[in-house]
């Protein structure tokens, strides 16, 4: 099966099958012909892949007229501050976030920082299917560049929009997991800046992912060993691109990254209220943290620039997802790790432990699963589920959607991978669990 | 028809947002560490301002198909090959349009013996290219890029330990040098300092941006000519942009010619030890007459460095040097390929040796005037020509159409030939004076113009 998933903010697939040099050769050319001009910011991922597709992106970027400032290994949230700090016209992130090793992706990002938007990605689009690139002569040729500091302008400017002083008072000690990803090395500088100390584990830059680079609890044991033996405040498990987090509070304590969005959202209202954004299949606890502080709430398709694309829409104040991306637009309009990071620990440092923050969310109970189904098929395949388990079944902006009175079950092909995703969510927990295993008996092939 | 695309024995040239694309450099790469099967591949390039494009391309290229790409930066196409072989490397690619203008860029391919892919392996590496299918990899195998940032070490090594540096060092030269802010900028002044000479260079900031055609031909070197007069030097060199090829000025400011480099060359080299001498059909009637001096063969190949290199190797132990008309000198014992460092060391060696300033030296080789004219025309209808001259010269002199046609006389010859580099015909004249030499030279391309049904 050929893996390749192009959507709006980009492409991701498989090196090697599906990720050749040619693809991101015209991906790129199309992204650098719609810029026009540059300069046009890269980074990347850890992924052993990585240096093929960024040296494939930095060829075709030049080739179109675009000067190019070369980040190297770089988080994506620092990317896109970076791209708007310097008012760069764009930038191109090289990583596949939370899939496996085999995957990598390119996303673009816009002026603004942001992914771009759905009439920005299909123009790029259309630029990529007539592969009518700009092809310019020697003279307009892009250059290549450098910027010195970045890390140390987005750190200085996360610190100045957190209360880094409490953070620094409480002296909080917490164990990160970057999974050997982009966030790797960079996270120690995280510390020094919030005056936390960090234990760093899986902390090299050498893309050889311990496990899974998804945040979530399947992948924490390695943290919560830790946070034990040293008895640490907060665990943080970090995507390769660090956009997105999952928490841990102890080892007894399982927090799935549905509590991530939530947490903040909680603890971020506080400070500043206005709407909130999120997508159709994330938990219903951010409604009730919503509904608490007054706070309207509107339900988006999945992924980052849906999100974000209605939170500027909306004017909201917070965006985030289930999966443990969270953007908070007065800092900059993407999911960004480390702010995810340092807002929890603001709310640490005014007094409550991470544990009783995450005490604090009323608890829903959302059983994720998935089943792998050939692309052809996945859409007409939803359709006959919705035929099949019985119930007021409604069309959603993504998906399909039954409500059952405790809670809510949720069919979606996935935009990454040829998946089916199945989420149930109930008070239950063992409600939630017998629905999804339910569902998943209707899957024909399975 | 005439392209901006020439893929051949010399690599691939082509111009920059036309022909030379960063797929097409892609595609190239891939075949290129297809056909190699993985492994470290030298990846070098002469300071063209396209060359950070071309460069990304072919990386991007080599780590898809799983090489291990050795990212050498700005280095003259001579320093590449001896690096690949010094660094046991699989291959190398160097990004260079050598001579051409700045708007050309292009790849030349290089096996793990440090030499230009011959014939044959040309054609099977285009074979790969042509069919289009490439080894990709998966990411287990993915490889990262390496870099070194003082490339030149193993070609210094290589021309230290051949050359009299001491009797060099002794005379304490005072050397213009013109690197036309080409490749050869990383380490010409480096290279003459070592010698114990007081470098002057000139044009020596490797950014691509040519202060004069990268060609070295007397008009392009006036800045050279002038500069060696005002700074009173005992010589002055000037590199093409990858510096494989050298062209000489005298003491006077007088450019000597670029053919001149290799007879030096030759007279230098036989007396410090006889031996084969290999040379294309287009370089000087000197190189025999100083060879009978030595009694030693001269053997004529195809023009194209590497058909001067095969038949070098071929002949093994046996060969003293070889070159080209162009200003490219090769001397095995340094690496089998044309080079500008070499090409240098040896004109200082002769001057040290011989205690003779470089005119002295160039008036005392055997007295010959070669002129070079290139008119428009393809490969097609060079041939078309080439017919057309073969049959009119048939019995009226004598003919060699190894490449093209050369018709030789007993006071001059004529060598017509399609560029390999570029959608042009070449014309060669050699006679004994610059006026019997310019006369025949305009008799035949009026000649050649009258004759209309080439075209």
């Amino acid at each position: 099966m050929q893996l390749l998933k192009i959507s709006i903010s980009g492409v991701r697939g498989i090196v090697g099958q599906t990720i050749t040099p040619e693809l991101v050769l015209n991906f790129a050319s199309a992204f650098g012909t719609w810029l026009g001009e540059g300069p046009v910011l890269i980074g990347r991922d850890t992924r052993p892949s990585g240096p093929m597709l960024h040296q494939a992106c930095l060829s075709a970027l030049l080739s179109t007229g675009c000067d190019v400032i070369d980040l190297g290994i770089c988080p994506t949230p620092i990317l896109q501050f970076t791209v708007s700090h310097h008012k760069a016209r764009g930038g191109i992130s090289i990583s596949a976030g939370h899939n496996g090793k085999d995957w990598n992706a390119l996303t673009f990002i816009n002026s603004d920082g942001t992914y771009l938007n759905s009439f920005q990605g299909e123009e790029v689009l259309d630029l990529y299917h007539l592969e009518k690139f700009n092809s310019v002569s020697v003279e307009k040729l892009g250059k290549t560049g450098h910027i010195a500091d970045y890390l140390k302008e987005y750190f200085d400017t996360l610190c100045s929009f957190v209360d880094v002083n409490s953070i620094r008072k409480a002296g909080l000690l917490i164990v990160v997991d970057c999974c050997n990803g982009a966030g790797a090395e960079i996270i120690e500088e995280f510390g020094k800046c919030l005056g936390c100390q960090v234990i760093a584990i899986n902390n090299e830059q050498n893309g050889y992912f311990p496990h899974d680079p998804e945040p979530c609890v399947r992948n924490g044991q390695q943290v919560s060993s830790v946070m034990e033996v040293l008895k640490a405040d907060a665990g943080f498990l970090t995507n390769s691109d660090v956009s997105r987090i999952s928490l841990i509070a102890s080892k007894d304590q399982a927090m799935s990254e549905e509590f991530t969005f939530p947490l903040i959202t909680q603890a971020y209202l506080e400070r500043k209220k206005g709407p909130v954004v999120t997508n159709v299949m994330t938990s219903s606890m951010v409604d009730e943290v919503a509904r608490k502080m007054n706070c309207p709430l509107f339900r988006t398709r999945v992924g980052q620039s849906h999100v974000i694309e209605t939170m500027l829409l909306e004017d909201a104040v917070i965006a985030g997802e289930g999966s443990g991306g969270v953007a908070i637009p007065e800092f900059q309009p993407a999911f960004d790790g480390f702010l995810s990071m340092a807002i929890v620990l603001e709310a640490m440092a005014l007094g409550a432990s991470l544990g009783e923050l995450a005490e604090s969310l009323p608890l829903r109970h959302l059983v994720k699963e998935q089943v792998g189904c050939s692309l052809p098929r996945i859409y007409s395949l939803v359709n006959e589920i919705k035929k099949l388990y019985p119930g007021e079944w409604h069309e959603t902006s993504d998906g399909i959607r039954l409500e059952t009175g405790t809670g809510w079950i949720h069919l979606r092909a996935s935009a990454t991978e040829p998946l089916v995703r199945v989420y149930v969510e109930d008070a239950s927990r063992e409600t939630a669990r017998e629905r999804a295993e339910q569902i998943i008996r209707y899957f024909p092939y399975w | 028809m005439r392209t901006s695309l020439k893929i051949g024995i010399s690599g691939v040239r082509g111009i920059v947002g036309e022909s030379l694309t960063p797929k097409l450099c892609t595609s190239l790469a891939q075949a290129f560490g297809t056909y190699l099967g993985g492994g470290l591949v030298v990846v070098g390039r002469d300071s063209r301002t396209s060359g950070e494009m071309v460069k990304g391309a072919v990386l991007a290229g080599l780590l898809s198909v799983g090489c291990r790409p050795l990212d050498i930066g700005i280095s003259p196409t001579p320093t590449v090959m001896i690096y690949a072989r010094e660094a046991r490397a699989c291959g190398a690619v160097t990004i260079t349009a050598s001579h051409n203008p700045s708007e050309w860029n292009g790849l030349k391919f290089i096996n793990s013996e440090g030499l230009f892919l011959n014939s044959a392996q040309v054609q099977e590496f285009l074979d790969i290219y042509h069919q289009g299918e490439f080894s990709l990899v998966g990411v287990d195998a993915c490889k990262p890029v390496i870099n070194d940032d003082k490339p030149s070490l193993p070609h210094f090594r290589k021309l230290f330990s051949y050359l009299d540096v001491a009797a060099i060092r002794k005379r304490r030269f005072k050397v213009v040098v013109d690197c036309c802010n080409g490749a050869g900028a990383i380490m010409s002044a480096r290279f003459l300092e070592t010698l114990g000479c007081q470098a002057v260079p000139i044009n020596n900031i490797p950014d691509g941006a040519f202060a004069h055609p990268p060609e070295p031909l007397p008009e392009n070197i006036t800045e050279l000519c002038r500069c060696v007069v005002s700074e009173k030097a005992d010589v002055g060199f000037v590199q093409d942009a990858d510096a494989d090829r050298l062209a000489v000025v005298n003491e006077h400011g007088e450019p000597l010619g670029e053919d001149m480099t290799l007879i030096i060359a030759v007279q230098h080299i036989l007396a410090r030890r006889p031996g084969t001498v290999v040379t294309n059909l287009s370089a000087s009637r000197a190189i025999d007459d100083v060879a009978r001096q030595y009694n030693v063969p001269v053997v004529r190949t195809r023009t194209g460095e590497i058909n001067v290199v095969e038949r070098m190797c071929a002949l093994g132990g046996q060969v003293a040097l070889g070159g080209e008309g162009n200003g490219g000198v090769i001397i095995p014992a340094i690496h089998p390929c044309r080079d500008s460092f070499t090409a240098m060391g040896v004109i200082l060696e002769t001057m040290a040796s011989r205690e003779m300033g470089i005119s002295r030296i160039a008036s005392m080789a055997p007295g010959y005037c070669l002129v070079k004219r290139k008119i428009p025309g393809s490969r097609e209808q060079a041939s078309r020509l080439v017919r057309l001259l073969k049959k009119n010269y048939e019995g009226k002199a004598s003919l060699n159409s190894e490449d093209g046609l050369k018709m030789e006389y007993p006071d001059h010859w004529i060598h017509i030939r399609s560029s390999n580099t570029e959608p042009v015909i070449r014309v060669l004249v050699e006679a004994g004076t610059k006026e019997e030499a310019e006369s025949a030279l305009e008799a035949f391309l009026s000649e050649i113009e009258e004759l209309k049904s080439w075209k």
